[in-house]
């Protein structure tokens, strides 16, 4: 299994706009949001805005970095 | 710190009277409990989870909020506590504690042996039976937090929490004109409702965008009353006060 990320917008309903898709090979699995300078000290971090198959949680996660995000995703998905 | 805290059962007093009427024997009853007042800092636990409570712990000044810790360190929040509540109240009849209760505020506190209560609800049946509908309201109170957790929008959540603590504070007279001070973080409003902190900061610049409230330095006012009771579907009755707030 290899992921792979795409480039989006996100209508979140705020300034965190800027988005990836995360495929796990040609399927969907994850959208990622990067947090806006409004949440101050997580600014720049990655937030799980959607999540699918196991790679969600009830209250969603950030992460310092998209390897960070990836490895959370990879592990979630059962691929170790 | 021991002060006389007697008089400051005024304010259990005051809490039983926004649910019940009480005569002037049991207020007398109520004020000559004997109580240890104790001074606490934020965020300090006073009872733990599995814990065998000999006493009971009335809040007097500040917040204070029961939790659990769950795997990977997460927090779920239960319930807010204000000056005149009981959080562990029902250690009176639950020997074992199934949860923790902390403060979230400096705050003061008094502790009332269980032998003492159990001595005032025998000797006072009306007594008793206030203290049961306090916790048949708190009943309710968690009825409304599942529907928040369960089925409403984050937006609706945030806004039908601020609605119910003001009611619940302005009933014990520490709010007024729909303000008062809130002095949670997001991470705690966040753990309580079931929401990342992500969220909450979303929903309180919306809040604040649309003018529906204003949140500086901690005090929280409502601006739009009807319109946020509205988003939510805030209805009061499930608070079962002797008065509601308009």
């Amino acid at each position: 299994m290899s992921l792979h990320l795409q480039s989006v917008r996100v209508k979140t309903g705020s300034h965190d706009t800027e988005g990836l898709l995360i495929f796990a090979d040609d399927l969907l699995v994850a959208v990622l949001v990067r947090l806006s300078d409004d949440h101050e000290e997580d600014a720049g971090k990655w937030f799980l805005e959607a999540g699918f198959d196991g790679a969600d949680d009830p209250v969603q996660p950030k992460f310092v970095d998209l390897d960070e995000a990836q490895a959370w995703i990879y592990r979630r998905l059962g691929g170790h | 710190m021991t002060p006389t805290f007697n008089h400051s059962m005024d304010m259990l007093i005051r809490k039983l009277d926004s649910i019940a009427q009480l005569s002037d024997e049991e207020r007398r009853a109520i004020a000559s409990l004997p109580v240890t007042g104790r001074l606490l800092g934020p965020d300090q636990d006073i009872v733990h989870e599995h814990d065998h409570p000999s006493q009971c712990c009335l809040l007097l000044d500040g917040w204070a909020c029961r939790y659990q810790i769950l795997s990977e360190g997460k927090r779920q929040i239960f319930s807010f506590h204000i000056p005149g509540d009981i959080p562990d109240l029902q250690s009176l009849h639950l020997k074992v504690m199934d949860h923790n209760v902390c403060t979230l505020t400096q705050a003061t506190v008094a502790f009332i042996p269980h032998e003492a209560m159990l001595e005032l609800t025998a000797a006072f049946p009306a007594i008793a039976a206030t203290l049961w509908r306090d916790t048949l309201v708190d009943g309710a109170i968690f009825r409304q937090w599942m529907v928040g957790m369960g089925r409403r929008t984050a937006c609706q959540a945030v806004a039908h929490l601020f609605c119910e603590m003001y009611v619940k504070l302005e009933a014990v007279g520490l709010a007024r004109d729909h303000a008062y001070y809130l002095p949670l973080t997001q991470s705690e409003l966040g753990d309580a409702l079931g929401l990342s902190n992500v969220h909450v900061n979303r929903v309180l610049r919306e809040l604040r965008t649309n003018e529906w409230i204003t949140l500086h330095g901690g005090k929280l006012e409502i601006k739009k009353w009807r319109e946020l009771t509205n988003l939510c579907g805030f209805d009061p009755t499930y608070l079962h006060l002797e008065r509601h707030a308009a």
